[in-house]
């Protein structure tokens, strides 16, 4: 049975605007924490989201301040694409946080498949692994480093899903290994 | 919504004019576009472009400011100039690391060794 958080607020980062902005946590039995939250199809709140993120992985995970900001990046990314792709405009997107101090952490980036430039989960597979495969020393295009090289060179897995209910589930972990610890 | 400063110095390296570009704040989806016009501005102002991006005020950049990154340094060396990223922050260089960028283009730990660089006759 899972327990209601009660998370002081100095730790949710600067996402103070109730009237756009949705979050829940809960913290399960096992002690994993999940953060939860609901905003605007808007890159207006990309700052917060990342300060966030930074909050969460230094003070919630055990892991490094390098890896606060790695995640950061990670986040950021997949936000942006949600945003940009995956919800038109007046939607919203969700930004889940699972963490296990000491042990990982999980996001998931859910849109609602209503962008115009929607992906099926196995479109975004076959991209990204062929994006895999480029030198990204050669690379000189502005678009296309966010998942095929900042997200999954940070995560140790990478998977996308198709949502029953419309748009894509991007799901990424995280484990902390030796070195990597505060 | 991400703030930056973008500032512009004009300079001398080996006795050739140069330019400091600086980079205070965050570069994000929802200022990269508009921010990089300036530096597209600058590179074409100059026939032999010499530049050094100074990152020392820079918090973070996403992945489209890091394509934008390689499109000025492919117009740069169009123009047979050259350029230069000097003093990146940790989280910063974490990030051209783990895209390839300092495989491509110099990072100097300091803006002097930037200028010094950017004096070098040698193509890199």
């Amino acid at each position: 049975m899972n327990e209601p958080s009660t998370l002081p607020s100095s730790d949710l980062g600067h996402l103070a605007q109730e009237s756009v902005l949705t979050k829940t946590e809960q913290v399960n039995r096992d002690g994993s924490v999940k953060i939860s939250i609901i905003l605007p199809t808007n890159a207006y709140f990309m700052s917060g989201v990342r300060d966030f993120t930074k909050t969460i992985v230094m003070n919630m995970t055990g892991f490094s301040e390098q890896w606060a900001y790695r995640f950061q990046s990670v986040v950021d990314e997949l936000t942006n694409n949600a945003i940009e792709f995956g919800s038109a405009p007046g939607q919203y997107i969700t930004v889940t946080f699972l963490s296990q101090r000491g042990k990982s952490i999980e996001v998931f980036v859910e849109d609602t498949g209503t962008g115009v430039s929607h992906k099926t989960a196995a479109e975004m597979t076959a991209m990204i692994s062929e994006r895999r495969q480029a030198d990204p020393a050669k690379m000189m295009g502005i678009r296309g480093r966010g998942l095929a090289q900042i997200v999954s060179h940070w995560t140790d897995r990478l998977e996308f899903k198709d949502n029953p209910m419309g748009g894509l589930i991007v799901h990424v972990v995280k484990n902390l290994e030796t070195g990597e610890t505060v | 919504m991400a703030q930056v400063q973008i500032t512009f110095q004009e300079t001398t390296a080996s006795g050739l004019p140069a330019q400091v570009i600086g980079f205070t704040g965050q570069l994000d989806e929802t200022n990269v576009d508009e921010e990089a016009k300036k530096i597209y501005a600058a590179i074409d102002g100059m026939k032999e472009p010499r530049l050094v991006f100074d990152f020392s005020g820079l918090d973070y950049m996403n992945s489209k400011s890091i394509g934008y990154l390689t499109d000025w340094y492919s117009r740069v060396m169009s123009k047979n100039g050259k350029m230069v990223i000097a003093s990146p922050k940790p989280n910063i260089l974490d990030i051209l690391k783990v895209v390839g960028i300092t495989q491509i283009i110099s990072v100097c730990a300091s803006l002097e060794e930037a200028k010094g660089e950017l004096g070098k006759t040698a193509v890199k």
